[in-house]
């Protein structure tokens, strides 16, 4: 869509960012929460009996579906024993009146970059327990997540969709012919092993403040972001800087401490 | 979920279907309107195991300027699947067979709006499946038409829609993936004004004979009404309780009773 | 006052009827055309709806936000289909993309574009978004909502027809929040009672005259 139209879902969203500043200069954020306080989270597991492991989450009116597939691919010439991932996210033009048709933009790329980082980098998944023949045949696990409803935060929501659903993925049953490889449809041989829980968690810094679980009006007013991939038994392992603005290394640092804190309490909910 | 091509497979037995469904029963259908609170207006659809999501954007402006009629609205309807929803991963782009029920869907839809109102606009209507067994469009389309109406964008009519067809020799409602798979399978997706039963979307694939056709829409009619109802009950559930406090007699109500 | 829930294609009235809004007629009976109420004791046919985008008509009070300066004058959001211009002409204050200003919609053209006037300048306030088709419930009967809400909260109101409200003082956040209620209750009877006690509950412990003390602030 043209620029016309942008500048009108614009032009009362800006109004909307000057009054965030404002308040968070003041110490107080425009619907109540704390800086660090999340908006309340919802996961509702299996909502695709299609999909070999699927979850919904809300976080506040954020709203994002995420689906796994396990299918039978070709290894990587440099990894012949070893599966792997995919990550992917639509922004549905269901989910905002700013989301259009179109082939993944810049901020669709990132945002499933960094959650693919996030799972790949913290070893959750063995990738040599998903080879099904050297050389030949692996297991790759499509994580594709779409938007329904965007009110700000979808790094976060959408990483626990994606993990969400990855605890309920099971690999299919397969019957191997020859050079034919078949999934047996609706039989699994076993649950995907996940042997830790990365959990995306993005503070981002309005007015000088740094905010978590931004809404959408917030991410307007937001200068910077930085997300931080956690697990359970103390590692990081994904980083991500976003937007024009800048932290200090004190400020990263708190970051980190509230990525931890608030992984762990949203992992009870998984 | 196997592809059943068997002979001997009974789809009917003793008025009972393979899952248990008499000829004329609708899979449980379930519609909750107004679901997302970004869109101007939605809905969320259980069918079976169909799932499916329905957003309504507009009238909005028609953007790029060469595609608007200054006579009327465009209705841009984008049926999509998501990659999880169906047996083996679809691919993410979406291809000949979405653009097809994208376009005739929009045109069912066309016809129920009241487009001369809004011209130069589009009513964008996106909908998105998350599970499927057999008769998506057809749940795509009822889905819409409550997004719609929960848009407020002014209709002659609601549009209701029901999957008719044949299995196994006889004429049934509603057909899931099984009996879809059926050697003899015939499927007729079918939309209609309830009202007027005016069809607006009407396709088939199989071999059908004219007598059987004339069961089949006859069939197809009856359920679209009780596809109909549902959606009628969707939309009345936000308000009904003003109905309720209404029926009885509320002397302070009359006394501050508000005009609009 | 009986009402009742009427949907798309919906009959209203079988007999002839003076006709009023979001109806049609065919074949001589008339029909509903959204999802609205209909209240049995009106004397011409018509249905109240209960969702719907805001359809510029020539005397409306709207609420505008500028969106961009050009040399002759400004192109004003009105929450329409389109934008609308207004010449520098008539405006001595100089406005920026934000500004917040209040007008009278003169007249509209077959394309739904609406022509602007009496345009007035909105120092400083926010804007609060409702559906423009609840806006005759902010209103109330007689403004009676407007006054109780102007009371409870201790802000200055300006409610346009296209479903934004200009606010600025008071407890603006308090506002927002009873116009939420308005919205999500609005086909209920007995609306102005209901907001008049969810604010004095929500101002316990203020006391009279605090509200108006934040206004000078």
């Amino acid at each position: 869509m043209e620029k016309v139209n942008e500048m009108a879902a614009d032009i009362v969203l800006d109004l909307r960012a000057d009054k965030v500043v404002e308040s968070v200069k003041q110490g107080k954020r425009l619907d109540g929460r704390k800086f660090d306080e999340y908006r309340k989270i919802t996961i509702k597991h299996n909502i695709s009996e299609n999909a070999d492991g699927s979850a919904r989450v809300t976080l506040g009116e954020t709203d994002v579906i995420a689906g796994v597939k396990i299918v039978p691919g070709d290894p990587f010439p440099d990894s012949p024993k070893e599966g792997s991932i995919s990550v992917g996210i639509e922004f549905l033009p269901l989910a905002s009146p700013l989301f259009e048709t179109g082939p993944p933009g810049s901020e669709e790329t990132e945002l499933a970059r960094v959650v693919d980082r996030g799972i790949r980098e913290s070893k959750c998944i063995d990738f040599g327990e998903l080879c099904i023949e050297e050389g030949k045949k692996v297991w790759v696990a499509y994580i594709d997540m779409y938007t329904m409803n965007d009110d700000g935060n979808l790094f976060d929501a959408s990483s626990i969709a994606a993990l969400a659903a990855l605890t309920q993925a099971r690999i299919p049953k397969l019957e191997i012919e020859g050079d034919s490889y078949k999934i047996v449809k609706g039989e699994y041989a076993k649950k995907l092993g996940l042997a830790r829980k990365p959990l995306l968690c993005t503070t981002t810094k309005i007015a000088g403040h740094l905010v978590n679980d931004a809404c959408f009006a917030e991410e307007k007013a937001m200068e910077a972001r930085f997300s931080v991939a956690t697990t359970e038994d103390g590692y990081m392992s994904a980083y991500q800087k976003g937007g024009s603005g800048s932290f200090t290394a004190k400020e990263i640092d708190e970051c980190i401490d509230l990525a931890f804190a608030k992984a762990k309490e949203i992992r009870k909910l998984l | 979920m196997s592809k059943k091509k068997d002979e001997t497979i009974e789809y009917v037995k003793n008025g009972k279907r393979l899952d248990g469904r008499g000829l004329e029963e609708l899979r449980p259908l379930k519609i909750e309107a107004g679901v997302l609170s970004r869109a101007d207006g939605s809905c969320a659809l259980e069918w079976g195991q169909n799932k499916v999501v329905a957003a309504v954007y507009g009238p909005r402006e028609a953007l790029p300027k060469h595609i608007q009629n200054p006579y009327k609205a465009l209705v841009n309807f984008q049926y999509r699947m998501a990659t999880f929803s169906v047996p083996d991963r679809k691919n993410p782009r979406p291809g000949r067979r979405e653009m097809e029920i994208s376009k005739i869907s929009g045109e069912a839809l066309e016809k129920a709006i009241f487009l001369e109102r809004f011209p130069n606009t589009t009513i964008d209507v996106f909908v998105e499946i998350l599970d499927s067994n057999a008769g998506t469009r057809v749940a795509a389309l009822a889905a819409a038409s409550v997004a719609l109406a929960d848009a407020g964008i002014p209709m002659r009519d609601m549009v209701s829609a029901v999957g008719v067809g044949k299995a196994g020799g006889e004429v049934i409602l509603d057909l899931n993936k099984d009996e879809e798979d059926a050697p003899d399978a015939v499927d007729i997706p079918l939309a209609i004004l309830p009202r007027t039963e005016e069809i607006v979307l009407l396709q088939m694939d199989g071999l059908l004979r004219p007598e059987e056709w004339k069961k089949a829409i006859a069939l197809g009619i009856k359920g679209c009404k009780q596809v109909y109802g549902v959606q009628k009950e969707a939309l009345r559930k936000k308000y009904l309780e003003a109905e309720k406090e209404e029926a009885e007699p509320n002397t302070e109500a009359a006394a501050h009773g508000e005009g609009e | 006052m009986k009402k009742r829930i009427v949907i798309p294609g919906e009959l209203v009235s079988e007999e002839r009827k003076k006709v009023g809004p979001h109806v049609f007629v065919e074949n001589g009976k008339i029909y509903s055309d959204s999802l609205g109420l209909i209240y049995n004791d009106s004397q011409d046919a018509s249905v109240v709806a209960l969702h719907g985008k805001y359809v510029p008509q020539r005397d409306d009070l709207i609420i505008g936000v500028v969106v961009q300066e050009t040399f002759g004058g400004y192109i004003v959001d009105i929450n329409s289909f389109y934008f609308s211009f207004v010449s520098k002409e008539f405006i001595r204050d100089r406005l920026q993309r934000g500004s917040i200003i209040s007008a009278k919609i003169m007249s509209v053209n077959e394309i739904n574009e609406a022509e602007l006037g009496q345009v007035r300048f909105f120092f400083g306030g926010e804007i609060i978004n409702i559906s423009p088709v609840k806006v005759p419930r902010v209103i109330g009967k007689n403004a009676s909502m407007m006054e109780a809400l102007k009371l409870g909260t201790g802000a200055n109101i300006m409610v346009g027809r296209n479903g934004r409200i200009w606010a600025k003082g008071g407890n603006t956040q308090l506002l927002a929040e009873a116009i939420k209620k308005i919205e999500a209750e609005s086909h209920l009877s007995n609306l102005t009672n209901k907001i008049e006690a969810f604010l004095k509950e929500k101002n316990k412990g203020v006391k009279e005259g605090d509200l108006f003390e934040q206004e000078k602030r």
